[in-house]
């Protein structure tokens, strides 16, 4: 039965195969000897073959013992949430600016990761994220010179 | 050589870059001992504070954060039992019991005065020896380039513990990143896959940033909720003193011990990809088999500290010699120093040191002066340093994904970096989850359009591509890469009898 590995090497081989056929549609430049196209294919290949022999390495492995439980049960539904947080803030930042954007982002998360208790522990939070907001704002924007992207809808 | 190197120290010693290097050297001391902080994650956060400075002023941060990191991961691994970072784990193992038998203050010290001596023999080989291997990479031409590329990736994948052909697609799949946008000759647009955003091709500090970060922070939120995992302050408020001279003393009565340990630092340092976290235990099982008492060992001797601390540092040495002598990152540190070479228009490799001999001699200034600096930032802070690394990791984890982000969008204003990070992020992840190394495939990001570059050019001089084997340092390059990756078979094999012969189920292939 495919394995892990087995599967990780499916996905990669699938995905070498679309990078090949779209290196056919590469132009070449009448100027040059070698194309764009040569060293791509090279590395495709490469990949592929370790990809194959990944799978084939999976195939042929004894069956293996059930690794060891970890003592504590893995928390993937805090990493999904804390990745789909990530991911609304990559998404707002042009839209929300970069202290309002940042502002939500830090409470957010913050929130998630250690739930807050009572008032305190929401002012802590809330604090938390101004500040961050604040400083990186100025620190980057006033001192370093680099330009935080402003909201489309807030223009701010 | 000299000469340079006293101008570089004068330099170096105005406020204008000694007030960044020292700022640096405190965050890698701070970054160092908050465990689950990397010397890696420590880089990325301080790279966008470096993106105004002029290159010395930024390069000399960035090696105080690598001189302290790599010192500061002692304090917690002595205090606390945890090791700040993986460069200390050999620490913990004689500096805690050490401190739990009532001597914090002498573990602490012999940690902090090993560090310091290791790391400044580390720079003597970095100042005697990137001079002339560069000028020996010199005589390189595109074969020999190509070759030496392989074989910095061949020796990454194969060096991994995990499994070698894992460690071998991770390389491919990094110089796959690296064929997507434009090609690097022509700038010809290829393999854009209909997104306009890598239509330039993908910068490799956002791959970088992103899967180094997202693979830490997630593994460590994998564990959040659980049990807890500090660790047991030996001295919450006891005594860090301790008799300065007599800790030297300690230290440089056992020559051999320092210099043995501080050498398999360097080796390792040069080596791409190692790193670290083998340095201080391979140091420290050198100094188990030559000591005289093998049997302390583990219960609080110093030779163990000494062992550990003095590698570590003079790790950081050997890494810098590969990245300034022929522009191959050593590690993920080197690799955004890489990063922010690039930044400030500068390109590193062999011709590095004769073109740029100010910021180069400045940079070794910069490593050398870190050290002290971090003696006195260890010695000072220690007792608050308990405190401090005990802050919340939900405090601490949103404000470091809002630096990275920074970090990327800073690179060229522009959100897609942005993007390019966040996506690697979630590669990273799963790389992780899947087994995969990621030191391959960020040195196959790193090395890809140079790979190309110089295979395209000896292809175009001339199209024998027997040359790249005939040509004898091409030749020679070319077979240390192969024996390279026998040697990692043979060595998981045997690692797999091992464990079969063990009981302990099947290692990787």
């Amino acid at each position: 039965m495919i394995g892990r590995d087995g599967w990780a090497g499916l996905v990669v081989l699938a995905f070498c195969a679309v990078l090949y056929w779209l290196t056919l549609g590469i132009k070449g430049n009448p100027l040059v000897p070698i194309g764009p196209e040569f060293y791509p294919r090279i590395v495709i290949a490469v990949t592929a073959a370790f990809a194959a022999l990944l799978v084939g390495a999976d195939l042929l492995a004894r069956p293996r013992a059930a690794a060891p439980r970890p003592a504590a049960r893995p928390n993937y539904a805090l990493v999904a949430a804390t990745f789909a947080i990530f991911g609304i803030y990559v998404a707002a930042l042009p839209y929300l600016g970069f202290r309002i954007a940042t502002f939500v982002y830090v409470a957010a998360t913050a929130a998630l990761l250690e739930r807050p208790r009572g008032a305190a522990g929401w002012a802590k939070v809330l604090v938390l994220a101004l500040v961050t907001a604040a400083v990186t704002y100025f620190v980057f924007e006033r001192y370093l010179s680099v330009l935080m992207p402003r909201g489309r809808w807030t223009g701010f | 050589m000299y000469e340079l190197l006293g101008a570089g120290i004068a330099n170096v010693l105005q406020w204008k870059y000694l007030l960044p290097l020292f700022l640096g050297t405190l965050a890698g001391v701070f970054g160092g001992a908050l465990p689950g902080v990397t010397i890696t994650m420590t880089i990325i956060v301080v790279l966008p504070f470096t993106f105004g400075l002029d290159p010395l002023q930024g390069l000399a941060a960035m090696t105080g954060v690598y001189v302290g990191g790599s010192a500061g991961g002692l304090v917690t691994a002595i205090l606390l039992g945890l090791p700040g970072t993986p460069s200390a784990i050999a620490t913990t193992f004689d500096g805690h019991p050490m401190a739990k038998k009532g001597e914090p203050g002498r573990a602490l010290w012999l940690g902090i005065w090993a560090s310091c001596f290791g790391g400044l023999l580390g720079g003597v080989f970095l100042v005697a020896a990137t001079g002339p291997l560069a000028r020996f990479a010199l005589q390189f031409g595109a074969w020999e380039f190509f070759s030496l590329f392989i074989l910095a990736l061949s020796m990454v994948a194969g060096l991994v513990e995990s499994s070698l052909l894992k460690g071998l697609l991770s390389g491919a799949l990094g110089l796959i990143v690296t064929i997507l946008g434009a090609d690097p000759i022509l700038g010809a647009p290829r393999l854009t896959l209909g997104i306009d955003a890598i239509e330039g091709g993908i910068q490799f500090l956002p791959v970088l940033i992103g899967v180094f970060a997202f693979a830490q922070i997630m593994t460590e939120l994998e564990r959040m909720g659980g049990a807890a995992q500090a660790g047991e302050a030996v001295v919450r408020a006891g005594k860090l003193a301790a008799a300065q001279l007599k800790v030297i003393w300690e230290i440089v009565s056992r020559p051999f011990l320092l210099v043995w340990a501080s050498f398999i630092g360097v080796l390792i340092g040069v080596l791409p990809a190692i790193g670290g976290s083998a340095a201080n235990i391979m140091a420290y099982d050198q100094a188990k088999k030559f000591s005289r008492h093998p049997e302390r060992f583990g219960k609080g001797t110093p030779e163990g500290i000494i062992a550990s601390e003095s590698a570590n540092n003079a790790n950081v040495g050997g890494s810098l010699v590969t990245i300034m002598a022929f522009g191959i990152p050593g590690d993920a540190v080197t690799a955004v120093m890489l990063g922010a070479l690039t930044i400030h228009g500068i390109q590193s490799g062999p011709l590095f040191i004769s073109q740029n001999a100010e910021l180069a001699y400045g940079i070794f200034a910069a490593y050398l002066i870190a050290h002290p600096l971090m003696v006195i930032i260890l010695g000072v802070s220690a007792r608050w340093m308990i405190r401090v690394v005990t802050v919340p990791k939900a405090a601490l984890f949103p404000v470091v994904l809002v630096l990275c982000v920074v970090g990327a969008y800073a690179l060229n204003n522009t959100m897609a970096n942005v993007y390019v990070l966040a996506a690697f992020g979630l590669l990273g992840y799963a790389m992780v989850k899947f087994g995969f190394p990621l030191a391959p495939f960020i040195l196959g990001v790193i090395l890809g359009d140079e790979i190309e570059r110089n295979l395209i050019r000896a292809i175009m001089s001339d199209p024998n591509p027997a040359l790249f084997f005939t040509r004898p340092i091409s030749g020679a390059l070319l077979a240390l890469s192969a024996a390279s990756i026998v040697a990692a078979l043979w060595q998981h094999q045997r690692q797999k009898r091992r464990a079969a012969a063990a009981g302990e189920g099947d290692a990787d292939f």
